[in-house]
């Protein structure tokens, strides 16, 4: 639960540094765009008073600094500042170039506009901390009479003018910084609210799949209960009665109870299959293949012994889903043991293991029945049955197709009528490290 | 019966169930397969404690095997294993206790296999076959 909620969190900060970058490449991309065309009017600017020297030198550098910020500190927010001060930078170019025309202080208040699009208020400050600078500087400068300055075309501008225009700027760009602000709160807040959202929704499911797996369990539980007491009972009535037609009903009796559960058993295994995680653990085949084998020894028709031969190679350390495994190797083999051929004299079910770093090839193979040609492709399709004369629910082969797609596995047959049924199956090998 | 007059008989064997039926049937097989010579049946695992209980001062007269159901209203299976735990050594040596049930859940199985008391997990019901397995992996010592 630890580490579900740690995981669900980390998610959550993922989806919002997702969207935020998501915004910073957007902008990032709008920025080019608004640079480039900063530059070009500069160049157009040129034409009014010749300043040609301005616009390509200054507007270039510009460029240059805004660029090689951003490609050295790319991983660092540092070039938005950058952009921000160039941007501050522009309209001191284009004040100087249009000789001080008022109109182009207009730029800062565009420039301003422009940084709102990467939602961070701070990116204001080194846009008006320029403005400030340069208005004073450069206001000073020309009314104290220095030659080439231009920054208004004024005469005469009052410190109470100067003041207004300043206030009414930074005013402006603190709008602009709130309205950023309050973008990306808000943004946020939605991501917030999504995933709460999510999160309970999740809950809720994760409720209802726990229910419904324990509705699942107890239900077969209480249905194979009463089966098995009818089990028990008619195994003691067949001890008890040397009748020849009263034995031979209660074997019906018996295949059908039999068959009911295993019916049972192979729904639990088919919704168990689909709900649960798949597990990592360590397999060793030896101690598996001998545990279904004892397991198969009380299955269906004791008269007639299967020879069980394995064959196991490779040494490679094993992990996957170990119940999921059981279940696909069973369900391959009791059909094995299921379909063997009356007629042949030694029944057998070859179990080859071969155990490779990345995956497990197995082989099971028998001289039973086989299987026709033209069943061969609908065999693991659900309820899907190529013999009548058996026993099986039909959803065996399902079964071990679906947990094999859980693991990542295959698996294909070969089969001919009378001579016998080899299933290859290749199982990934899930490395603990993963 | 003459075959399985030649084998050796546990001398008591309990079965824990609250299913009549499946009682009968545990007697009934373990009285046909000649494997033990007194089956005592209890029907919860609160007058199972109180049986075993009682002999506390007489070893000798406790199961050699205990067949326990898992689930069963009041203390299932697995209350009745925690109970089992407080008993004193002279007591908890002396059975083998082997879980009988229907159940297929997982947790079920590994829980059983996790109880340090629990020897192994059958499937109900009881067979012949089952019987002669359980005579064969868990021999008589006298």
């Amino acid at each position: 639960m630890q580490t579900k909620q740690n995981s669900e969190s980390l998610d959550q900060s993922a989806h919002i540094s997702e969207f935020l970058s998501a915004i910073k490449t957007k902008s990032d991309q709008l920025a080019n765009y608004f640079i480039f065309s900063f530059f070009a009017f500069g160049l157009f600017l040129a034409t009014f008073y010749d300043t040609w020297q301005i616009a390509v030198g200054v507007g270039g550098l510009l460029l240059v600094a805004y660029f090689s910020a951003k490609m050295f500190l790319a991983d660092l927010d540092f070039y938005q500042y950058v952009l921000s001060a160039v941007l501050g930078l522009f309209m001191a170019q284009f004040i100087y170039q249009m000789h001080g025309l008022f109109e182009m202080h207009f730029t800062a208040f565009l420039s301003s506009a422009i940084l709102i699009t990467y939602q961070k208020w701070k990116l204001q400050i080194p846009l008006l901390a320029i403005v400030i600078v340069h208005h004073a500087l450069f206001a000073y400068l020309q009314y104290s009479g220095v030659d080439g300055i231009y920054f208004t075309q004024l005469d005469h501008m009052s410190l109470q003018t100067f003041l207004f225009h300043i206030v009414l700027v930074a005013a402006i760009f603190s709008v602009c910084g709130l309205w950023a602000y309050q973008f990306k709160k808000y943004s946020e807040m939605h991501i917030d609210l999504i995933f709460k959202k999510k999160e309970v929704e999740n809950m809720e499911l994760k409720r209802a799949n726990y229910e419904l797996d324990h509705f699942v369990y107890s239900a077969s539980h209480d249905l194979r209960a009463p089966l098995n007491s009818m089990l028990g009972l008619i195994e003691i009535v067949k001890d008890e009665t040397a009748e020849e037609h009263t034995l031979e009903y209660l074997d019906a009796l018996k295949g059908n109870a039999e068959r009911l559960d295993a019916f049972i058993c192979d729904i639990l295994d088919y919704s168990r299959n689909l709900r649960t995680d798949i597990a990592n653990d360590p397999i060793v085949y030896r101690e598996l293949l001998e545990e279904i084998g004892k397991n198969l020894k009380f299955m269906g028709d004791s008269s007639r012994s299967v020879d069980f031969i394995t064959v196991i190679r490779g040494e490679e350390p094993v992990f996957s889903d170990r119940s999921r495994l059981n279940n696909i190797l069973n369900n391959v083999i009791s059909n094995a043991i299921r379909y063997q051929d009356a007629s042949k004299e030694k029944p057998f079910v070859r179990i080859e293991i071969d155990i490779l770093v990345d995956k497990t090839n197995i082989e099971v193979s028998d001289n039973g029945i086989g299987i026709p040609e033209e069943a061969q492709p609908k065999i693991y399709d659900m309820f899907y049955r190529a013999s009548n004369k058996t026993l099986g629910s039909g959803l065996g082969l399902y079964i071990v197709k679906e947990a094999l797609g859980r693991l990542g596995g295959r698996i294909r047959v070969s089969s001919a009528v009378g001579v016998g049924t080899t299933f290859y199956i290749e199982i990934p090998n899930r490395h603990t490290d993963k | 019966m003459e075959a399985t007059n030649q084998k050796k008989l546990y001398r008591k064997v309990l079965v824990i169930d609250d299913n009549p039926t499946d009682r009968f049937i545990a007697e009934k097989m373990i009285e046909k397969c000649g494997f033990a010579q007194q089956t005592i049946l209890c029907e919860s695992a609160q007058e199972a404690l109180e049986y075993l209980g009682a002999l506390e001062h007489e070893p000798d007269e406790l199961p050699q095997l205990i067949f326990l159901d898992i689930s069963m209203p009041g203390m299932d299976g697995y209350g009745f294993l925690e109970q089992y735990a407080k008993f004193p050594e002279v007591v908890r040596a002396r059975s083998i206790i082997l879980m009988l049930t229907t159940s297929l859940h997982p947790d079920d199985i590994t829980r059983a296999q996790n109880s340090p008391f629990v020897a192994r997990f059958i499937n109900k019901p009881i067979s012949r076959d089952k019987l002669d397995m359980i005579r064969n992996d868990f021999p008589i010592v006298y």
